[in-house]
This record gives C-alpha cells, structure tokens and sequence, in this order.
C-alpha cells in the first residue's frame, strides 16, 4: 500500500492518532517530506470534498475527516515545517468566529471545516468574540480574510462593530470581511461594508476565494 | 368523539425519556453565564461548579419547582377587551419566526428586506384574522435602530391590534423598556402582572446552556408573571444527537432546568414548555424546519409537556422552500398538523417561510384558512342521536317525491355550519366559474383578502395622554448607546441605572 492509500484509510476510519503515528514513521524514515505529506493530505481533502460535492458521503464524514487531517497537522506537519524553516502552502489565512453577544458555533465551524479542507489557514476564535478579539487574532497570524457568523437578528450590528473599529484603527484596508449567518444577506453585507456575504459554508469558500483573488 | 391526540411515545418511553433528564440534570446540569443566576440557584440548593460554570440540579429541587407551573393562564390585548386562555387541552395558533425578508412578487428576487411598515402590516392583518390569536415581534424592521426595535414595536403593537404581543426576552434592558411601556399601556404594573399582556420567548442554547442576555430578560418577564416560551431550538445531528430520542431527552433538559430558573425568579411565573427543534440536513448543514422529523420532535415535546402538566408551544407552517410553491404547502400543512394532532397547545410560525426567514402576508392569510381547517379535524365526528339522524335518513329515503334529497332538509341546516368547514380561500367552483371570476390563484386570492385588511379603517384610538407618555419613553429610549445596553447586560465593565432605578453592577 502506497502512502497516499494508506493516509486514505486512516483519514476515512477518522484515526487521528494512527494517521499522527503514521506520519511521524515516514518522517523518522525520511520516506516524504512534511511539505510532501501535506500535499498528499491535500488531495485526499480535495477527493473528499468532491465526493461531499456529488453526495456520495454526508457532512459527518466531511468534517470527521477534516478533523482528524488537522490532528496530523497540528501535531506533526506543522511543527515539521517550521523546524525544517520552510515555508508552509496555504490559499489564505482566515480568522473566523462569532460575533459577541452570540452563542452559536455551529455555521462558523462547518465554514472553518471548508476551509481548512480547501487548504486555508483558519483561526476559529469560537463565540462571543469581541471587535477587539477578532482584530488582535488577525493583525497576530497576518491574516488575509476577517469571517464574522451572526445567527441572531439581535447580534448581527455587532458584525457592523468590528468594520468600524477596523476603521477606527485604520487597518480597513488591510482585511477582508465576509459575513454570514441566517439573518445576513447581500444587502446587509453592502450596508456594513462587508466585503463578501456567503449564505453557506460552501459558498463561503468560493466567495473568499474570489475576494482574494480581486486583491 | 374529538381526534385522539398523536402519541410518539408509549408511557414507558415517556418514563425513560424522563428518568434520563434527571440523570442529565444532576450529573451533568445546564451551562449558565450569569452570577447572578447561579448565586439565585445556589441558594436555592443547587450545586455550581465554578471551573465550567455548569449548574446541577438534584431530583427534589426539580420536582419542587415543578409544582409551582400553572398549568393554564390568560393572555389580552392592549385594552383587555381580547383574551385568550393557555391550558393543557386546547390548542391556540400564531405567529413567531424571525423574517427579515418579505415576499414581494414586484421585487426582482420575488423577496425584499423587511421595514416597520412591513412589522405593522403584519401586526393588523394578524389581529383581523380569525384564527389567529397573538402576533409576535417576528417582522424584523431592518430600518430601525437596533437599540429601538422593542421600544418601537411596542408603540405599534397598542396602536394597531386589540391582541395580545410576543418579543424576545432580549436583555433585562430591553425587558424592563417592554414592562414600563406596556405598564403605561394598561394603566400600571398590578393589572399588568394580573392580566398579561405580553409572551416572552427565552431560547436556551444547545445543548445544555443559557446565555447571559436571555436569563437577564426571563428574570423581568418572570418577575412580571408575562408568559414565557422555553424553545431551544436543537438541530439533530449538530447541536443534538441525531437520533430525534435523544435530541428531545437533551432539550428536556434544557426545557425543566430553565423551568426550575424561572421558579426561582418568581414561583407561579407562566411559562410555555416549547420546542423548535428540528434537524441538520446532513448534505447541507442547513437546518430543515419542513423536515418530518420536525413534526415528530415535536408531537414528543407536547407529549412530554403533558407528562408534566405544562402547556406545550410548538412550531407549525414550517417550511425550507424559498417559493409560495408546493413544497411551501405539503410542508407547512404536514408540520402544521403533526403539532395539532400531537395535541401542542400554542402552535406557531404563520405567515412565514424558508425557516421563518421569509414572511409573506399571503401565507399569513392562507394559514388561518388552513387553521380552521385543522380546528374542524380536530373537532372529529361527534356522534348521537341527533347526528346519527336515522329520522332524516329514513325520511328521505323513503320519500315518495322523486328526486328529494338532503339539501333542503332542517337537520342539514341545523348542522351545516358545526359539521362542515367552509374554507375562505380554497376554490371550490367549477372550471367555468373560476374562469368567469377571473382563473385567480390561491396567492392573488390570499393577496386581494390582505389588501381588503390593509385598506380597513384602522380600529383602534389611543388615549392621547397614553401615546405621549408612550413617545416620551420612546425618546428616552432613542437616547441610549450601544454601549449602554452592553453595560447594562453584563457584557461590559461600567454600571447603569435601569428605568426602574435598579442600578446594575459591573461586570466581574
């Protein structure tokens, strides 16, 4: 069995810690590179969101492999990088959470699964994350796009909250934002000066692609 | 006899359901931000752990505030000239979703954003219908200022219905502003708490938590005795379990653990144990609120509402289309009475689709159609003597006139009105006639019954004393920040004087 097929399975029995031991085995026996494992593992997320795409497999499967992708990562891909001094590939950096007052994980979560499956760096600051939060997270890791979840009419001006205070910093023109949530829409988006509005978490990864790409 | 109510559980599973709700209550318990709440449940018995703030509950704490619930309560309107009661039997219809679009067959999308003259709208049709007893701050006026959306729609609410309104527990704030404006409205807080006139609806978040701002509103709507819906809305497969036994055993614990709180606020304090709850769609993500399962979830809610004598609110006329199409029917018509025969006593979401996003006026009238159709079928075929009729059957049977049957007859006439239900909007003609009328459809036929509201006089006059001191409280409301309400719900440092004078303290 050949690496790929190997990762494969273990990605789809959602084996975190046989795809952690795994790698470490071919990095000690310097069978791949950690850059070399990352791209495998990306083409095996890009086969699995192809097949969430054609409802071959449901979002459980989705993001129970994602998750157990981002153990490998996190754990040893990325450290190995870094100590090998190299430079990791990445579409983007997104810092996405929920926007205060608002207690729902949900919708930005899928939309950090999506991601991170179509190879972004994302930061999931989780709920009731303030302007001040948001902005810090982003000006910390240099992040390209700024993603702010609102799933109640009554939190949604707190989205409105964090472009101003961008502005009030003068770091507007420094990020992208995207909003979305029940509530939100294209128009909302315009009114707050949103760069993007994405109705789900699909769309959400077309959408912050097409606005990095008008950078 | 009247329709059997729908069963989804035999006692047994009832029994089970609860008995694992206890052990989630007091193993495990519910997440509550608040202090205060918690200092409140702690004095009361219950056990806080301070590293994860959840709060467990012991089975006699539990069955102790169980009993102070009522099992029924009257709501009124503004003036107290319309009322309705809430019980364990009955079932009542209204509205409830949070639209922020409307239908609009001009606009290009087919939908547009929804204004205050679209909350207004809503609020006058909702009081004209006939079926429908209570409108909800559901049409979210995007135009208005967020921090003066209760206030306004109050003001809208006593200068356009004589039935009674439903606004979200959104803050103690907010809360307080909705009390003193209805307060003024009724002429003092004794009548007010006496004869409610607002519902209140707190949705704890699943699984298992209550949010700073919802508990911060419960307390002033419990404290005021207005009646409050407990509705978590837990999608299965995401924030619940995906199997619809265990999604209802985790929301009944979110249902009793807040029951328990509001007991605590103020013993007797009315409340709603209700339901949302639906499903994930697992290719989507999307919620499903057309889904079956809706249905099912909530024929369990009624039933364990029932278990603990409670009344049940839960959702009906949902839908997931994005079109007045058939999809928008079947679904809304199947959920709508799967709640009904489940036997749940305050049945919502008229008027809305697309998972209550949209409104549409339309729907708003078809759905009190559809209501008086499911009154009638749950009214089921009364049998005796005099329905039975044997006299009139063998009357015209055996008459020796040809041709005679039973139209012209008295016990046709005596029971035509009580046996069938005439429906207002359904087309019943033949092809030639409907031609001749003009081929309408349902949806232009719903439309010309809401312009026939909307250009009706409006009916109610407002003391002018009342609507200036209503407008006065509006300006001290205009008055307010941002930061203001966020002080004034914990969420910043700095402290507040509410509108009664009680200070609120920093957050810790």
């Amino acid at each position: 069995m050949n690496i790929k097929e190997k990762i494969k399975d273990l990605v789809s029995e959602w084996d975190t810690e046989g795809l952690i031991e795994y790698c470490k085995t071919i990095l000690t026996n310097k069978e791949a590179t950690a850059s070399e494992l990352l791209k495998i593992i990306g083409e095996i997320m890009k086969f699995i969101g192809d097949q969430f795409e054609e409802e071959e497999i449901f979002l459980p499967e989705l993001i129970g492999s994602a998750e157990t992708v981002k153990g490998a990562i996190d754990n040893v891909l990325d450290p190995a990088i870094r100590a090998a001094g190299e430079k990791k590939e990445s579409q983007g950096k997104v810092v996405i959470g929920t926007v205060e007052s608002d207690v729902h994980s949900i919708g930005k979560d899928l939309v950090g699964s999506f991601l991170f499956s179509n190879g972004f760096e994302v930061y999931n600051l989780g709920v009731e994350v303030t302007a001040d939060q948001f902005i810090s997270k982003a000006e910390e890791v240099g992040a390209d796009v700024i993603g702010l979840s609102s799933l109640l009419t009554m939190s949604m001006d707190f989205q409105k909250e964090v472009i101003e205070e961008l502005k009030k910093r003068g770091l507007r023109d420094k990020y992208k934002v995207i909003v979305g949530g029940a509530p939100t829409s294209e128009d909302w988006a315009d009114q707050i000066g949103a760069d993007a509005h994405a109705d789900d978490a699909i769309e959400a990864v077309d959408k912050i692609k097409k606005i990095l790409a008008d950078k | 006899m009247k329709l059997e109510k729908l069963a989804v559980f035999s006692k047994d599973e009832v029994e089970a359901i609860h008995s694992a709700t206890i052990s989630l209550l007091t193993e495990v318990g519910i997440k509550i931000d608040s202090n205060e709440v918690k200092q409140l449940l702690k004095d009361n018995g219950a056990i806080i752990d301070d590293n994860t703030d959840f709060v467990k509950f012991s089975e006699s704490l539990i069955k102790e505030k169980l009993k102070t619930v009522p099992s029924n309560f009257k709501l009124y309107g503004p003036d107290g000239s319309f009322s309705f009661e809430v019980n364990t039997e009955t079932s009542q219809f209204a509205t409830i979703g949070t639209p922020v679009k409307i239908y609009d067959k001009n606009s290009k999308k087919g939908v547009r954003k929804t204004v205050l003259d679209d909350t207004i709208q809503q609020i006058r049709i909702v009081d004209r219908l006939e079926n429908l007893v209570c409108s909800h701050i559901d049409v979210w006026p995007n135009d208005i200022s967020y921090i003066t959306i209760h206030s306004e729609c109050i003001y809208q609410w006593v200068k356009n219905t004589k039935k009674p309104y439903g606004l979200g527990c959104l803050g103690r704030l907010a809360s307080q502003d909705m009390m003193n404006m209805a307060s003024i409205i009724v002429g003092g807080d004794e009548e007010l708490i006496k004869r409610p006139r607002l519902i209140g609806f707190m949705n704890p978040t699943s699984p298992l938590h209550l949010p700073q701002i919802m508990t911060n509103g419960f307390s002033v709507f419990a404290k005021y005795k207005q009646p409050t819906i407990i509705a978590p809305e837990a999608l299965a497969g995401a924030s619940a379990p995906v199997t619809l036994a265990g999604l209802l055993t985790q929301t009944n614990a979110e249902i009793i653990g807040s029951v328990v709180v509001s007991q605590i606020f103020n013993p007797g304090a009315p409340i709603f144990f209700g339901t949302v709850s639906h499903i994930t769609d697992m290719r989507t993500g999307n919620s499903a609120m057309g889904s079956i399962e809706m249905g099912l979830i909530t024929a369990g809610i009624a039933q364990l509402a029932r278990y603990y004598n409670i009344p049940s609110r839960g959702p009906g006329a949902g839908t997931d289309s994005k079109l007045l199409d058939l999809q928008n029917g079947y679904e809304r018509l199947q959920t709508l009475m799967l709640a009904a025969q489940a036997g749940i006593n305050y049945i919502t979401c008229a008027g809305t689709y697309e998972a209550t996003l949209v409104e549409s006026l339309e729907l708003l009238v078809i759905d009190d159609d559809l209501i008086g159709m499911i009154k009638r079928m749950m009214e089921g075929i009364i049998v005796n003597e005099d329905t039975i009729g044997l006299d009139v059957i063998k009357k015209v049977s055996t008459s020796e006139t040809k041709g005679v049957n039973y139209l012209a007859e008295a016990h046709t006439r005596n029971h035509m009105k009580s046996e069938l239900y005439m429906p207002k909007l359904a087309d019943r003609a033949r092809r030639s006639t409907w031609y001749k009328k003009g081929a309408k459809n349902i949806i232009t036929r719903a439309r010309e019954k809401v312009e026939e509201i909307l250009n009706s006089p409006p009916i109610i006059k407002l003391d002018p004393e009342i609507d200036q001191r209503l407008k006065d409280y509006m300006n001290m409301v205009k008055g307010r920040t941002f930061d203001d309400y966020k002080k004034a719900e914990g969420l910043m440092t700095d402290s507040i004087t509410l509108p009664d004078g009680i200070e609120i303290k920093n957050k810790d």
